[in-house]
């Protein structure tokens, strides 16, 4: 008999055994009783929201969508996807103003970045932080990531993309909004490293954010649209000029690869193995014997590697790990994996303030404790609350990278 | 009235507590009469348990069958208004397939409407709007009123409201002889299997709806009844594929009904006669489940990869015509026997045949002549009377009323208990705590089926609460209600062989099916219960010998 | 990217397998499709508690000579076994995890529903009673968690009475637990005992459980204490001041999961890199037939290469081995399996007898090594419970059978250089 050589249903839903183990990993549970965990908000309830609309709960809300649960599943059940996608179909809660600005980070940055230093200034006072703490909801303990006067984009028009076609190699540069309005350096960073390694770097057509944080907040109309453009650019990218798309951050790649298909139900299966991160793809070309890495002789640093959830879902941080376990002179210590607590937008909201912290807690008192120069890490929002919560800079891998290597000398031995 | 001195003494001993022996028993309550119900296991046990749960339009029977179609249709409505916590309103689709006969399809409509049911021709397309999980290469669809019906909340509904009149109500309980005198039936002997003592107990009328078992309580009395056991064997999916209960156009066949049916849906059934000697042990063979995939696939086509959860086998109790020497002819409709008139036996009628979907038009004609021998002038009232749990609100209106703040649990037990669920203590998160995860079942559920609904063991408290029926098939949920049991009866012993027994039935379900996730599920289960708690059994008792 | 020897499964018998190498000097990775069955251990380990035939093993290492050729057992040698099991205690202790059990007598530990059963090792959180008839203490006191239901105290206190142990049950409250109850189901022992190992918590429980002490000898307690580490179970133990017993809970199991979690970072800590989360989707082999390099989800393209292969994924709750309707395979590397063929013939109809599914597994020689198609793979080891010849469950031999399997894979592996 043919039938039943698998059993197949939406996100794996009906392959759990019901063996618990989903609940022992999330980090939300064991601080928030109002959270029905992983168990009952993914596969228990969806038997009952498959039955009635009206078996779904709004407390859903609260979860983080770490995908720590699926990751310890070991059933392959797709938990975080599960609840994610009940939301997005059941949860008849409006968006607030608060959520719509804290998702739409690509309109807000767009607008503030020309305005940079006086909402610098502005979100830093304290009648702001407390407007905003009363009125919006979004908690005073937080500290905006500050904007940049120039963006990323202005940037790279300006002065670097001119000589990017000179390279023999080429990739495509998913920067996401955070390098762009934010943190340019670290964009500045990736194009001087794959420079040296010979890859000429390029810019999708019309790079929009990549969705996390809309999904995050139920706004899946506008999510949808943006993945649908950027699944379009990146397979101009990819099949016309045959340009792999590279990122630095971890949650806009897997969103890309990952939360597209399943939540966003828009189809990337053509493209989804050519977006990967930075140092993956960097790894790949080591591996393979095909670029050669020159550091500098008298770097040094100790280093903590925090695993972003999205990292951790992806399997990817070991070629971060890897890559900066080649750099002689770091002392490399991989932290215990725990969620940070702030899971992208979730930890900016007042209600979610003490919870956020709480899960981070563990991770912030190792920090500590180990002391290092400073923190590794692939992804932007954990950057931001292990900053605010500990005392250490947060740096990504590739940005370490362009500390470490000797740029003249890579760029040589790659020509 | 007939007087009832003695506490052994009621006007009618209804014996038999499924669908029809509740419905009957709630009849002749409402009806003012003293009433006592006996039932060998638990309630729901026999074929009223063991079927596809389908709140029929009737439209299955109208093209064989007028008679049948009519009374279902009839009953259909009326469930609507009384049962509303025990009926889902789904819709029916009767589905054309490429290997099916179109022409079919205006037999069966003419018949539908001849008969009184709304059946609408719908474009297939619009059918498959309807219900996606449908197979989309249709080429016909009709629409009927099909609906869907838990057999284990309507009995229990029944029972509780001629408990709330006055019932007395004995579960595990057999009748090993009838009291005659000459020929008059008077009552009967009990033996209660629970305190193992035996009892008489008197009425001037004994109703036999022991269904399949009907035939055996009827020689007790030196009357003949003809039987044939006719086993149906069923799959049940581990959650919805479908909302649309959907059917074949075309001749009754093997698995041609897939049932959406609370968290789960079921296919059925096969239709084989067994011998009699079967019908209290029956299994699902391989080749039945191989029958129900292969034909199910192709209502829905999801199904060749939906988990299944569980096999299961009824028995339809067919009864023999009374006007056909050979007894090969089946009666296809009710079957009510006055013994006065047919065999000289006075005080004992038997009520059998029928289905699940007319037990109410069963009890009325059965309560008629109960009340007709009494002398009583009571007429029947349960077609517009709301069976307790189903007045008017709907799961929503009642979760809100109850609770301020209603999540998922309180709505899921308001849908097994309706209005009902007000005598739910839910008070306290220790209360609200989950005991069954799967089906959303709280500790003051539970609380409440021991207390209130004749709960005996795990089993019975399955069937009143679906504690244990959902994916993992009783993993966590047997061992914390066996905790509550063992509590509320003060007997471990009793509580943790119930457990054994429990998770042997679960096991008796998912053996026939033992591949893939089942497997898993049971290795894991087989883990738990066998390895880190070590019980063994060394031979499993049935509940009945509890 | 290039190992010496990669394992595939995550549980306790890849855990042990590669640690030892790792700590040998290998090079190692583990690739774990989800956390591991030691999620719902017993929190002890047995090696033999029953033959073949049902009797009952006093000491498993006399017994063992009577188990048939195909047991992992008799594959490897009584003799070898002897050894390893020797090892193995060693092995843990280096591992900073405490256990206690002699492989020449069984102990008897204390189910959750209050049965006995073999062990072998025992964590060092419980203490078995030495026989199946010993009393635990003269008057016990057994003690709940308010709002915890996987600890079933009415069942402890029926079986200890039978065996003449008066006892009164009792339950602690604590205001941190209550906010945990909030939750209509979260209140898991795992999450009971991320509480509990809270500094302050511990000392009140004890504080609690002291002034409930009326004239008992003995404190019975659910093993919910030290997720992260053992220490708080010591404390707490020190802190009642009578003898402590904890019995396990229904899962997850605390102490199940703080012994994997210690040998992970164990394996980590020598260097070994643990993969989570990642399935392997295809393995190439060379024209001999030696397994060269694997795929996973998570690496794609990028192949994992190694010198040797460990296959340690398990039975079928953990896909090492796949049942459809009409046959059983393995889905990793397609090894041959020993198992009956007919479902039918899988199991037994009662729950409670012996079923066959559970003895199903790969055919491995005495190397340990697999085969296909009958041609034995040199770099191919099966071990733990994916490998067949013996009803670990029926038998009690499923701990022993995983750690052996585990530690005489990596010596052959070993012994190679």
């Amino acid at each position: 008999m043919k039938m039943q050589e698998k059993n197949i249903s939406a996100n794996n839903f009906e392959q759990c055994i019901k063996c618990t183990v989903c609940t022992v990993y999330c980090p939300v549970v064991p601080v928030n009783p109002l959270y029905p965990g992983p168990k009952q908000a993914g596969p228990d309830g969806e038997r009952l929201r498959l039955k009635k609309g009206l078996f779904f709960d709004n407390t859903l809300k609260y979860c983080l969508n770490c995908k720590r649960c699926e990751v310890a599943c070991p059933s392959g059940v797709r938990i975080g996807d599960i609840i994610q996608s009940a939301r997005i179909k059941y949860s008849t809660d409006a968006p607030k103003l608060r959520d719509m600005i804290l998702a739409n980070t690509d309109f807000m940055g767009s607008v503030v970045t020309k305005v940079a230093p006086v909402a610098n200034f502005a979100l830093g006072l304290k009648p702001t932080k407390v407007v905003m703490d009363a009125v919006l909801k979004v908690d005073k303990h937080r500290t905006f990531p500050k904007y940049a006067t120039k963006t990323f984009e202005s940037w790279y028009k300006k002065n670097v993309m001119s000589f990017q076609e000179s390279f023999k190699r080429h990739v495509s540069y998913f920067h996401g909004c955070y390098v762009n309005y934010n943190y340019p350096q670290l964009g500045k960073d990736l194009v001087s490293v794959m420079n040296a390694l010979g890859y000429g770097v390029h810019l999708l057509e019309n790079e929009k954010c990549c969705g996390t944080a809309l999904i995050a907040n139920c706004m899946i109309d506008k999510a949808k649209k943006n993945a649908e453009h950027n699944i379009a650019s990146i397979r101009k990218s990819v099949y016309e000029r045959q340009m792999p798309v590279i990122g630095a951050s971890s949650s806009c790649n897997f969103t890309i690869r990952d939360e597209y298909p399943h939540l966003l139900g828009v189809d990337n299966s053509d493209v989804r193995d050519y977006i990967e991160l930075g140092t993956r793809f960097i790894y790949r070309l080591i591996d393979e014997g095909k670029v050669k890495l020159v550091f500098k002789k008298d770097y040094k640093a100790k280093i903590a590697y925090h695993t972003p959830c999205h990292m951790e879902k992806l399997g990817w941080g070991i070629f971060s790990t890897e890559l900066l376990r080649m750099i002689p002179g770091v002392d490399l210590t991989i932290l215990d994996s725990n969620c940070c607590g702030i899971a992208g937008t979730y930890g900016f909201k007042k209600e979610n303030y003490e919870v956020s912290q709480a899960i981070g807690k563990p991770l912030f008192e190792q920090i500590e404790k180990l002391r290092p120069d400073f923190v590794a890490c692939d992804c932007e929002t954990c950057k931001w609350q292990i900053e605010m919560s500990t005392s250490k800079e947060v740096k990504n891998p590739i940005s370490i990278l362009a500390e470490a290597l000797d740029l003249v000398a890579t760029s040589e031995a790659n020509k | 009235m007939v007087s009832a001195a003695r506490g052994n003494d009621f006007d009618v001993i209804i014996v038999g507590g499924g669908i029809t022996g509740a419905g009957t028993a709630r009849d002749c309550a409402l009806r003012g009469l003293k009433v006592l119900l006996i039932e060998r296991h638990d309630l729901a046990t026999g074929a009223t348990g063991r079927n596809h749960g389908l709140l029929h339009s009737g439209a299955r029977y109208a093209v064989t069958d007028r008679e049948s179609a009519e009374e279902c249709i009839k009953e259909n409505m009326i469930l609507r208004k009384i049962a509303r916590h025990c009926v889902e309103e789904t819709e029916g689709l009767f589905l054309t397939l490429p290997e099916d006969d179109l022409d079919y399809q205006a037999k069966f409509v003419e018949s539908c409407l001849a008969a009184g049911i709304n059946a609408e021709i719908i474009d297939p397309k619009e059918a498959l709007r309807m219900e996606p999980s449908a197979n989309p290469d249709i080429i016909g669809a009709v629409k009927v009123p099909d609906g869907a019906v838990d057999p284990f909340r309507l009995t229990s509904a029944n029972v509780i409201d001629a408990k709330l009149h006055g019932a007395k109500v004995l579960v595990y309980s057999e009748v090993t002889s009838l009291i005659k005198e000459g020929d008059t039936v008077k009552g009967v002997e009990v033996f209660n299997h629970i305190t193992k003592q035996t009892a008489q107990y008197y009425a001037p009328i004994t109703v036999n709806a022991g269904g399949i078992w009907g035939q055996h309580i009827a020689e007790l009395a030196g009357v003949k009844i003809n039987m044939f056991p006719a086993k149906g064997a069923l799959l049940i999916f581990g959650h919805r594929v479908n909302n649309v209960v959907l059917n074949r156009c075309r001749k009754p066949a093997n698995a041609d009904i897939l049932v959406p049916g609370d968290t789960i849906c079921l296919i059925g059934t096969t239709s084989s006669r067994i011998p009699f000697e079967e019908c209290d042990n029956m299994f699902v063979t391989p080749d039945e489940v191989d029958v129900l995939l292969k034909e199910g696939e192709k209502l829905a086509p999801s199904l060749a990869s939906t988990r299944i959860l569980r096999a299961y086998a009824g028995v339809r109790p067919l009864v023999a015509t009374d006007d056909d020497p050979s007894g090969r002819n089946i009666s296809r409709g009710i079957v009510l026997l006055d013994h006065e008139t047919r065999d000289g036996v006075k005080g004992f009628i038997s009520i059998t045949g029928g289905k699940l979907m007319t037990y109410r038009l069963m009890a009325e004609w059965a309560a008629d002549l109960v009340c007709k021998k009494l002398g009583v002038n009571q007429s029947c009232i349960t077609m517009n009377t709301p069976l307790p749990g189903s007045e008017k609100e709907n799961i929503d209106e009642i979760s809100l009323k109850t609770w301020s703040k209603p999540g998922a649990t309180h709505k899921a037990t308001v849908g097994r208990h309706g209005a009902r669920a007000v005598n739910i203590g839910l008070k306290d998160e220790y209360d609200a705590s989950l005991v069954c995860e799967c089906e959303e079942v709280s500790v003051g559920e539970v609380r409440y089926a021991i207390d209130e609904l004749d709960v005996h063991n795990l089993v019975d408290l399955r069937r009143r609460t679906r504690v244990g029926m959902g994916t993992c098939q009783g993993e966590l949920c047997a061992c914390r209600a066996a905790g509550m049991l063992a509590d509320a009866h003060k007997c471990t012993d009793r509580a943790k062989n119930d457990l054994k027994n429990f998770v042997n039935e679960r096991w008796k379900g998912m053996y026939p099916i033992c591949w893939g996730d089942t497997l898993r599920e049971s290795e894991y289960s087989q883990w738990i219960y066998s390895g880190v708690c070590g019980l063994e059994g060394r031979e499993c008792e049935t509940n009945k010998a509890e | 990217m290039r190992f010496d020897t990669i394992i595939i499964g995550g549980g306790l018998a890849g855990l042990v397998c590669g640690i030892k190498l790792q700590k040998a000097g290998q090079k190692c990775a583990i690739v774990s499709a989800g956390q591991s069955a030691m999620h719902f251990s017993s929190g002890t380990f047995d090696l033999l508690g029953r033959l073949p035939d049902g009797t009952e093993v006093e000491s498993p290492l006399e017994a063992m000579a009577s188990l048939p050729a195909e047991h992992p057992y008799s594959v490897l040698g009584v003799e070898k076994v002897a050894e390893y099991a020797a090892q193995a205690k060693e092995f843990f202790a280096e591992c900073g995890i405490k256990v206690n059990g002699d492989a020449s007598r069984n102990s008897w530990r204390v189910t959750p529903t209050g049965e006995r059963k073999a062990a072998w090792l025992t964590l060092g959180d419980f203490t078995p009673p030495a026989s199946r008839e010993e009393k635990i203490g003269n008057k016990a006191l057994i003690i709940n968690i308010l709002g915890y239901l996987d600890f079933n105290t009415k069942f402890l206190a029926d079986s200890f009475e039978k065996q003449g142990t008066e006892c009164r049950i009792a339950s602690i409250k604590l205001e941190e637990m209550e906010r945990l109850r909030k939750n209509p189901s979260e209140m898991r022992s795992t999450n009971i005992a991320r509480v509990m190992d809270r500094d302050g918590i511990w000392e009140k429980t004890a504080d609690q459980i002291k002034t409930l002490i009326k004239g008992e000898d003995i404190v019975v307690l659910p093993a919910v204490f030290g997720l992260k580490d053992a220490s708080v179970v010591e404390k707490l133990r020190e802190a009642i001041g009578i003898k402590t017993m904890f019995v396990a809970t229904m899962p997850p199991s605390v102490p199940g999961i703080r012994t994997q979690m210690t040998l992970k970072s164990e394996f980590e800590k020598a260097g070994g890199r643990f993969f989570l989360g990642d399935t392997v989707t295809e393995s190439t082999a060379d024209e001999k037939g030696q397994i060269r390099n694997i795929s996973t989800v998570n690496f794609n393209d990028i192949r994992m290469e190694a010198d040797n292969f460990v296959l340690a994924t398990g039975s079928f709750f953990s896909k090492g081995l796949i049942a459809t309707p009409d046959k059983i395979y393995e889905p990793v590397f397609g090894i041959d399996l020993t198992y009956n063929e007919g479902r039918e013939n899988w199991f037994n109809t009662n729950f409670w007898k012996k079923q066959n599914y559970i003895s199903f597994g790969a055919r491995v020689d005495a190397d340990l090594n697999a085969s296909i198609d009958g041609n034995k793979i040199s770099n191919l080891y099966a071990i733990g419970s994916v490998t067949g010849g013996t009803n670990a469950l029926y038998e009690g031999c499923g701990g022993g059978v995983a750690i052996i399997t585990a530690l005489a894979a990596a010596d052959r592996i070993l012994e190679k250089k």
